[in-house]
């Protein structure tokens, strides 16, 4: 009796699991041993050794990239957590004013390609910043966003999403019975929210954090400007790759695993303690909102938008930037259109190719990241969990290293891909599946499966269920995560530097060689062009997500 | 099984399209150029080159080490035509990678600026120097030799870009490990000056720093100095009186190239007389080939002659550039 | 004890009194008001106006926190993030007790409830039934001045469902804990409480024993409520001596006590298993009424079998007997039935 009805209804998340296997295995893992194995290899190439490893770790130098890089990383998920979850809980639960337009804001820091907004960063806290040249004059003792301290006050501004999101969707997720049982008990309403909510909502915060961590580890565009010398592992790894001088692909590799093994640890740790606490609250009626004094409502109001809005100075500058005269690579004190004009006069392919490239990878990722997500949640074997760490590695992987492996895993034999567009929208796809994969498992938790036994009872096969029944059940799920990828892709820049070719230069590209040139005018205001196109997407997701309650992440 | 094969049909698909839409633009004539210039030469040169030639131009730029590790690894199925803006050394260690071709500019370019069998043909010259922002540090307070940079009171003050990432600070260092007297000695002079230094993660950084005042002093590239100064803002450019090197800059054919002709056409024009003229006009690279008159030209850059220029030996130097490099890291470690 | 409702739209101006110990259930359908009630009691909904007091002490001036009352809700609430034990220890380390204590009472509650052995469980590896036994354990362990339950069995399939109310009832009259009990379930209802309050838009339309309220419901919508009723509408005869004769169609109905004029309209309610059906030759026994009825359909379900059939006129009536249904259980069978005029309650058009 068993093996008859399990069977067929296996063949479908088999069949799936082995389609995303073999799409992660060609274009994830491949790859990736393209780049990594020189690690494991002797100069020539023909034998097996850590030497590699033992010669890297013995210099000071890169050791202490990788105690910068841990300590930049725990430094800012610690005060990134600080700040969001107070923040997501004003959100959640207190009675503030313009809630919605603060979480719209809240998210518009994702959009922002941070080489960008380090740029803009400098030109205000800079040594020579307005702000900081401000704050001088008056005595204020400040000295400038360089070194660690920069580092992390500008991940937690600008990272503080990933954290804020899950946790006030997992706050308006707790049914009100629990908070109230625990009030009946005789538990003030602090201790209960320390003792019950809390406690609940920590594995939402904590992969919020998870993201946060990673993106430290993983990001290049921030430490490369803010760090000036102090050694970052991301950073270290991107010259040792493509340096213009110092391209060793061995060290190189010892680096990228380095990066790799760290941010697979934290994932594994992660899930490890989230297996024993899955606090799946099927919610029937929401907190009501606390009640407070005025004087609290005016401290977590003002709490609140001084947050979302110092997390928006980088926007705001680079849009005023946009409208101010640029001679060469200079700024002068005066209006000016003239960076727009010469923008729309060189970009309009960029900004067409940036839209059609998030457009399809957003889908791809959809495409394959929905059955990954269907296959994680609904099946359990070795080769769920196999896939679930697969499908999850994406996060680790650097895309400087991803792109390279993929030049050189495509560039010649059976598939050729370079010089196209198709590798870049891969690359794109590969990084980004994380994203739809988690989102589409998150709302898929909260779905019954007995509605999908229901569907295949009545003789509706289990693929036409899902096409028909399960995926528009999950679709507020996969719009999130889709916008995610969309927005996330349009301003990424790490691999499409390495990948891009001829006509196919994106927006992100535009602004990097006019920032790396010398038309900064340019970059800005294509950033504020991007800013702009994002913006949409964004809007439209948090108009399903107040419906789907945020089950993004 | 259903899904697997919808994938497959999927990327078949796809693939087909790639190559489809990869093809299509070929119908015009056309050169594929990987290049590490910026955007704004690039943008000047290209306008014009098409303009008069009619052949489009599709520009792949990146940094140098991007650029070369691209054609290194598309070697089998090269997708450029004209490497363009790689320093000497950088083309010299890839020569395998390169077809000759005798330029229409082979006789007025030095012999110093050309490969000996024509892989590949010097454009411009990279004058290491010195540069001021002479808001932060009035004109007459800034050093005048590189011997200057030692000083103690200079430290934390002078931006500078890691060799890792940038063939010009290799150089910068290398030349004055020799300037300072060679051996122990002179890596010991340059600890010193290390010990002075920001060391900042890309060359753009240092003249942005320098330009926009957040350092007072950076070591930098002759043009970068020129095109902020032109755009209004208070950067000085110093020839060390003690001499500096010019690293020359240069471009190449792709072997096995999908346009040679376009590429031929390429290479016989960025060297022309009046192209080198335009390109100090807006950019002010100072021409591998020495018979113009660069006072005569916006900006007065000084003659060649005119500048002490130190010996140099570029190819030894990069032949043991890995250990010089960790030697640099080291001592930039210790120095922190 | 006293507690009196303001205007509020959920509930209307209840006033009542619930005794030391008592079991008492708030009776009503869904959107009665019985709920809003309970939670303001536990300190969850505000009160408009009223106030609520256990013995001398106002209460409704106190956050929930501070009321010292059990609750179990519909769903249970129990705490994810803690285990059985940590559910159960939950409400004494908010009061500060000692943990050597605490470890006591818990395993005492847990005993209580049956689920020796279970404290190191999480919520997650618990079925429907121990969830529930958590949940009582978890409100009983502090020791409440008054227990209130929200629905608690709706969660549970039919079977466990009658055994944990028996333990419910059992627990409250060994604890002697003054207990609310809401719920939309009139069987329950009847089951467990001392008294019932029967519940109808926010207000309370009868509160009596259960007895009382079976027998003699004093509004329409308290018959219909309460189980199955045959509500048949007629026209009151003349009014004699004797029990007053109502009729029904072509037939005619007895009610013992009647408070309406003569050719007023009524409805008349007799409960099926107040019928009784006499064999051939049969006469009713003294102070019974009969009818004269048609067999339309009979369904035998066990203890009890079930005829539906009409009366003179085609009016429909529902009757349930314990005998076996044998012999003359064919449709289309005439046969007489026998009532008890006094167990037939007639009700004005306004339902009173």
């Amino acid at each position: 009796m068993k093996a008859l009805t399990i069977a067929p209804l296996a063949r479908l998340p088999v069949a799936m699991g082995v389609a995303a296997f073999l799409f992660l295995g060609l274009f994830l893992l491949y790859p990736l041993w393209g780049v990594l194995s020189a690690s494991v290899l002797t100069p020539d190439g023909t034998a097996f050794t850590f030497g590699n490893y033992a010669r890297m770790l013995s210099r000071s130098f890169y050791r202490a990239s990788v105690v910068n890089t841990l300590m930049i990383g725990a430094l800012a998920t610690i005060t990134t957590t600080l700040i969001a979850v107070p923040l997501a809980f004003a959100i959640a639960r207190l009675d503030i004013p313009g809630k919605l337009l603060l979480i719209g804001l809240a998210a518009l820091p994702l959009v922002l390609p941070s080489f960008v907004g380090a740029y803009a960063l400098l030109l205000l806290f800079g040594r020579a910043g307005v702000v900081t040249q401000f704050l001088n004059s008056w005595g204020v003792p400040f000295g400038s966003i360089y070194g660690m301290p920069g580092i992390v006050a500008v991940y937690t501004l600008t990272l503080y999403p990933y954290v804020l999101l899950p946790t006030v969707a997992a706050l308006k997720a707790i049914d009100m019975s629990v908070e109230e049982a625990a009030q009946s008990l005789g538990s003030a309403p602090a201790r209960t929210f320390r003792t019950i909510t809390l406690p609940i909502v920590i594995p939402s915060v904590l992969s919020g954090a998870l993201l946060v961590l990673i993106e430290t580890l993983e990001n290049f565009g921030v430490p490369a400007v803010l760090a000036e010398d102090m050694p970052v592992l991301s950073v270290e790894t991107y010259k040792l790759f493509i340096g213009e001088t110092a391209a060793n692909p061995s060290a190189a590799g010892v680096l990228g695993v380095l990066l790799i093994v760290l941010t697979a640890s934290v994932l594994i740790i992660q899930r490890r303690y989230l297996a024993s606490r899955r606090f799946a609250t099927g919610a029937r009626v929401a907190p009501p909102l606390i009640k407070i004094s005025t004087g609290w409502r005016i401290v977590a109001t003002s709490y609140s938008w001084a947050v979302v809005l110092l997390a928006l100075v980088p926007f705001f500058a680079i849009l005023v930037l946009s409208f101010m005269e640029f001679r060469g690579p200079v700024l002068h004190a005066a209006f000016s259109l003239k960076n727009y004009v010469e923008l729309f006069a060189s970009a309009q392919r960029p900004l067409a190719n940036t839209l059609l490239f998030a457009t399809l990878a957003a889908g791809a990722a959809a495409f394959i990241g929905v059955p990954v997500g269907w296959i994680l949640v609904r099946t359990r074997s070795v080769w769920t969990g196999l896939l679930d760490v697969t499908a999850t590695l994406p996060f680790a992987v650097a895309g400087t290293i991803l792109a390279i492996g993929l030049v050189i895993a495509f560039n010649a034999g059976g598939l050729v891909l370079t010089g196209g567009w198709l590798i870049m929208v891969l690359a794109y796809t590969v990084r980004k599946l994380p994203f739809t994969v988690r989102a589409s498992s998150a709302i898929l938790h909260q779905i019954d499966p007995a509605l999908e036994e229901a569907s295949i009872s009545l003789g509706v096969s289990p693929l036409r269920t899902l096409i028909r029944l399960v995926i528009p059940l999950m679709l507020g799920g996969i719009i999130s995560g889709m916008v995610l990828t969309w927005v996330t892709v349009a301003s990424e820049l790490s691999s499409t530097v390495v990948l891009y070719s001829g006509p196919w230069r994106t927006l992100t590209i535009v602004m990097f060689q006019a920032l790396e040139g010398t038309g900064a005018g340019v970059a800005v205001a294509a950033a504020s062009v991007l800013i702009a196109i994002t913006l949409v997407p964004v809007l439209v997701a948090y108009r399903l997500l107040r419906r789907y309650e945020l089950s993004m992440l | 099984m259903k899904i697997g094969s919808v994938g497959a049909l999927g990327l078949a698909v796809l693939a087909l399209a790639n190559v489809c839409l990869g093809s299509k633009v070929e119908a015009q004539q056309k050169v594929v150029i990987y290049s590490s210039n910026d955007d704004t030469l690039h943008k000047l040169a290209f306008a014009a080159f098409t303009k008069e030639t009619g052949i489009a131009v599709e520009p792949i730029s990146a940094g140098s080490g991007v650029v070369m590790k691209r054609i290194q690894t598309e070697k089998d199925r090269p997708g450029g035509d004209i490497v363009w803006g790689v320093s000497r050394s950088l083309l010299d260690t890839n020569k395998q990678y390169f077809s000759a071709y005798l330029s229409k500019n082979n006789d007025a370019t030095p012999t110093q600026y050309r490969e000996p069998t024509n892989l590949w043909i010097g454009n411009n010259l990279h004058l290491l120097v010195i540069l001021q922002n002479t808001k932060v540090l009035p004109e007459d307070q800034g050093p005048k030799t590189w011997a200057d940079l030692l000083d103690p009171k200079w430290k934390g003050k002078i931006a500078f870009t890691d060799p890792a990432n940038s063939g010009s600070a290799y150089s910068t260092v290398t030349m004055l490990v020799d300037h300072f007297g060679g051996g122990d000695a002179g890596w010991a002079k340059v600890k010193g000056l290390l010990a002075n230094t920001k060391v900042l993660n890309r060359s753009s950084l240092v003249f942005q720093g320098v330009g926009n005042g957040e350092y007072p002093l950076g070591i930098s590239l002759e043009y970068a100095g020129y095109v902020w100064a032109a755009g209004g803002a208070p950067v000085k450019t110093i020839y060390p009186a003690d001499g500096t090197i010019a690293q020359m800059e240069g471009v190449a054919i792709v072997k096995g190239g999908p346009n040679p002709d376009s590429a031929k056409a390429f290479v016989d024009y960025i060297n022309r007389k009046d192209v080198r003229e335009m390109i100090i006009k807006d950019t002010f690279r100072r021409p591998a080939r020495q018979d113009l008159d660069l006072s005569k030209l916006p900006g007065s850059m000084p003659a060649l002659s005119s500048i002490k220029l130190l010996p140099y030996n570029e190819v030894a130097w990069t032949e043991v550039r890995a250990a010089t490099l960790e030697k640099i890291k080291d001592m930039i470690q210790e120095t922190r | 004890m006293c507690r009196s409702f303001g205007p509020v739209q959920a509930v209307r101006n209840i006033t009542l009194q619930i005794g030391d110990g008592e079991f008492f259930t708030l009776l009503g359908p869904s959107g009665c008001g019985k709920t809003t009630l309970l939670r303001m009691i536990a300190g969850f909904t505000e009160l408009d106006v009223g106030e609520i007091r256990i013995g001398d002490k106002r209460i409704d001036i106190l956050p929930p926190h501070r009321r010292n009352i059990g609750m179990v809700f519909q769903n249970y609430a129990i705490f994810p993030n803690l285990t059985v034990e940590g559910n159960v220890a939950y409400g004494l380390k908010a009061r500060k007790v000692g943990n050597a204590e605490i470890a006591t009472r818990v395993a005492d509650a847990l005993a209580l409830v049956r689920l020796h052995g279970y404290g190191a469980r999480w919520p997650h590896q618990l079925s429907g039934g121990q969830l529930q036994r958590v949940a009582i354990a978890r409100a009983l362990v502090i020791r409440p001045q008054v227990l209130l339950l929200d629905e608690p069995l709706s969660n549970l399939d039919a079977r466990l469902r009658v055994d944990m109310r028996g333990e419910i009832r059992e627990l409250q009259q060994r604890l002697n804990i003054t207990t609310v009990y809401v719920t939309h379930d009139q069987e329950e209802a009847l089951a467990v409480s001392r008294r019932i309050a029967v519940m109808q838009a926010g207000r309370i339309e009868q509160l009596d024993t259960p007895q009382a309220i079976y027998r003699r419901p004093t509004s329409l919508f308290v018959a219909q409520f309460m189980g199955t009723t045959n509500v048949l509408t007629g026209v009151v005869g003349s009014r004699t001596s004797g029990p007053a004769r109502v009729r029904v169609g072509a037939a005619e109905v007895q009610v013992a006590d009647l408070d309406a004029r003569e050719d007023e309209s009524v409805s008349v309610c007799i409960r099926p298993e107040a019928l009784q059906i006499l064999g051939d030759g049969q006469t009713a026994p003294a102070g019974m009424a009969q009818l004269e009825a048609t067999i339309a359909n009979a369904e035998f379900i066990g203890a009890l079998s079930r005829l539906d059939v009409t009366l003179a006129g085609g009016i429909p009536l529902k009757i349930a007997v314990l005998d076996e249904l044998a012999g003359y259980a064919k449709p289309g069978k005439s046969i007489r039935v026998a009532y008890d005029p006094s167990r037939v309650i007639a009700f004005r058009r306004d339902g009173s």
